[in-house]
């Protein structure tokens, strides 16, 4: 039995959990503002890092000022999808904006594939993180040290906005009763959109960061997209605390199960999954109703 | 003329409509198994048996989706699996079609009844995710456990079916034999929709809460519902994994279950035959569409949401509402 194995399973899980955990704060938020189930979240981290290597080839950049373009370009792109597509069906019924973001899902990464193709393009760590460190006698890649800090401070700024600012007033007021909220005057509407943006921006980002560890392909998304819908199933849709804690149980499950288990670890954490929704429907954290 | 009275009108006119489609439904397959006998091009024969096998998944989600207000992203899981069981046992043991019918239908069915009894619990968009969930494990399964599923090669070498000792060969004959089934899946599947279970889906879907409050047993009808739809899926994985020679984990994988849901939402929710139509719509617009996997992609994905957005209730809700023009007073229709 080695320890270190697992010591850098767990470093890889924690790594991991932290990019889960910006996803998931995307896909929770807008749940919660519009009851929108975005199954496009994935094509949009996959814009993300699409968007920083056509920054990267064609404005002739560096990595570093390419990965906080990207979720510029992602954000405006995202902004109008939710007002062309989302906004006008808000008054039907959730499962329409599910079925209506599953086809933009496959239209975005369409558009990828025919654009850059099917292939997958590898990306060095960039400097100055591209050597490794010595973590407890083992060479552990810099890199994901430094991409996995940055995603913990930006999700600590989305907690923080949402907790402290005028605007996340409106935002927890609007999760908690959109149509109290809209009566007091609050533009739910306007919100949404901006929201919407936002989120599709935190994806973008984490697309983009996590480029040079998780290699770019146009369904790069996916598997990212389910794992973060086990993360806000689990943790109750719309809490954004349970979306923090289930990014890192599912994160960790996953790549310490993988260490052992292989690609059977997945089917484990579903019945975890499957077992916690049938004591606590609403999810783990979450509270009233479940759609 | 009472409530009742008009209400037992109402019924009986209903019930005259449903006769008379199920007629034309048989008239109509009748003439599609004269097609290859007058002459319509192999290619074309190979594409209506590849529609008619959507057509009984697309049938099938129906029956959840259309009926029962249960939306998945995971339909491909019946049919993926039924792919895989069937295809097994007939290149192990027998290419009987129907021993292998069998074998499939029993290991569907105890999947089914295992997972549906823990998803079906759920409803909205947290049971959409979840069947997303588990076709994506299954899909992952059958990635990994090499032994049995040949991993990313997929299952191969599945023999010709046999029916009762005859061997049925690609093209016109097993056009047929897929044609019978894909009949007796609609009458069948009609008929469990006009019966008084078939009603109370419907008013689960129309309102789960006042459903339970009038008496139904909503979880169970939901898990019978689920059970039934992946078995009818399941039929269609092993007609397909026949027609394949073969299947791979690409059938359980999520752009199937997109598939599946366009056909069905292309056609019409709700009404059967409108998923039928949707998927034979889909099996030639994809033929006509393919130049690149990508360009198909993208076009699917736009067709989806100009679909969704546009024309919810799909060709089916476009014939109705012309029908409605043509019939304004059809009494039938405000049950």
């Amino acid at each position: 039995m080695d320890l270190n194995f697992l010591f850098v399973n767990i470093l890889n899980g924690v790594v991991y959990g932290s990019f889960l955990l910006l996803t998931s704060l995307g896909l929770s938020l807008v749940f919660g503002l519009g009851r929108v189930v975005n199954f496009a979240h994935g094509a949009l981290y996959a814009m993300g890092g699409y968007a920083l290597i056509a920054i990267m080839h064609a404005g002739g950049t560096g990595y570093w000022p390419a990965l906080l373009a990207a979720p510029l370009v992602v954000i405006p792109v995202a902004m109008a999808i939710e007002r062309v597509t989302i906004d006008p069906i808000r008054h039907r019924p959730d499962v329409d904006t599910l079925l209506v973001t599953f086809g933009l899902s496959s239209m975005i990464v369409g558009a990828i594939e025919y654009v850059w193709g099917t292939g997958t393009t590898l990306l060095p760590p960039p400097s100055p993180f591209a050597g490794t460190v010595d973590v407890l006698g083992n060479q552990y890649p810099l890199y994901r040290l430094v991409a996995a800090l940055v995603s913990l401070l930006v999700s600590a700024g989305v907690f923080a906005v949402v907790q402290f600012t005028p605007i996340g007033l409106r935002i927890r007021a609007i999760t908690d009763d959109a149509g109290m909220a809209e009566a007091l005057g609050v533009n739910v509407k306007r919100l949404l959109t901006l929201v919407f943006g936002f989120a599709a921006g935190l994806a973008g980002l984490a697309g983009a960061l996590g480029a040079p560890i998780f290699a770019i392909h146009p369904e790069m998304g996916m598997n990212i997209l389910i794992d973060s819908f086990l993360v806000v199933v689990l943790g109750g849709l719309g809490s954004l605390t349970g979306s923090a804690i289930g990014a890192f149980f599912v994160a960790l499950t996953k790549s310490i199960g993988g260490g052992y288990f292989a690609e059977w670890s997945i089917a484990f954490l579903f019945l975890i999954v499957a077992a916690a929704l049938i004591v606590r429907p609403t999810g783990v954290f979450g509270h009233g109703r479940v759609a | 003329m009472t409530i009742g009275e008009d209400r037992a009108a109402a019924m009986q006119a209903e019930a005259r409509e449903r006769r008379i489609t199920s007629l034309l439904i048989v008239v109509g397959a009748a003439l599609m198994a004269l097609l290859p006998f007058v002459g319509v091009a192999p290619f074309t024969i190979t594409l209506l048996t590849e529609a008619m096998i959507f057509a009984i998944w697309a049938m099938s989600l129906d029956l959840m989706t259309g009926y029962t207000g249960m939306l998945t992203f995971g339909h491909a899981a019946g049919f993926g699996l039924g792919a895989y069981a069937a295809g097994y046992f007939a290149r192990e043991v027998t290419g009987d079609f129907l021993a292998s019918l069998i074998v499939s239908e029993l290991v569907v069915l105890s999947l089914a009844l295992a997972v549906g009894f823990v998803v079906t619990r759920l409803s909205g968009a947290a049971f959409a995710i979840v069947s997303l969930c588990v076709a994506q494990v299954l899909f992952q399964v059958a990635v990994a456990w090499r032994s049995v599923t040949e991993g990313m090669d997929g299952l191969v070498g599945v023999p010709l079916p046999k029916l009762l000792g005859v061997t049925i060969h690609n093209g016109s004959q097993f056009y047929l034999l897929t044609l019978l089934v894909a009949l007796i899946v609609c009458l069948g599947l009609r008929a469990l929709v006009a019966s008084p279970f078939g009603r109370t889906l419907t008013a689960i879907r129309t309102n789960a809460a006042r459903a339970a409050a009038i008496g139904i047993n909503v979880p169970l009808h939901k898990w019978l519902v689920f059970v039934i739809s992946w078995a009818v899926a399941g039929i269609g994985g092993t007609l397909m994994v026949f027609m394949k020679a073969g299947t791979t984990p690409m059938s359980l994988y999520w752009i199937e279950s997109g598939n599946v849901l366009i056909m069905a939402i292309f056609g019409g929710l709700g009404t059967l035959l409108g998923p039928l139509i949707g998927a034979v719509a889909f099996v030639f617009l994809r033929d006509a569409l393919t130049t690149g996997f990508a360009v198909w992609q993208l076009a699917f994905g736009v067709v989806f949401v100009i679909v969704v957005l546009l024309f919810p209730s799909g060709l089916a809700g476009i014939f109705s509402r012309l029908w409605m023009v043509v019939r304004p007073a059809s009494p039938a229709r405000d049950l």
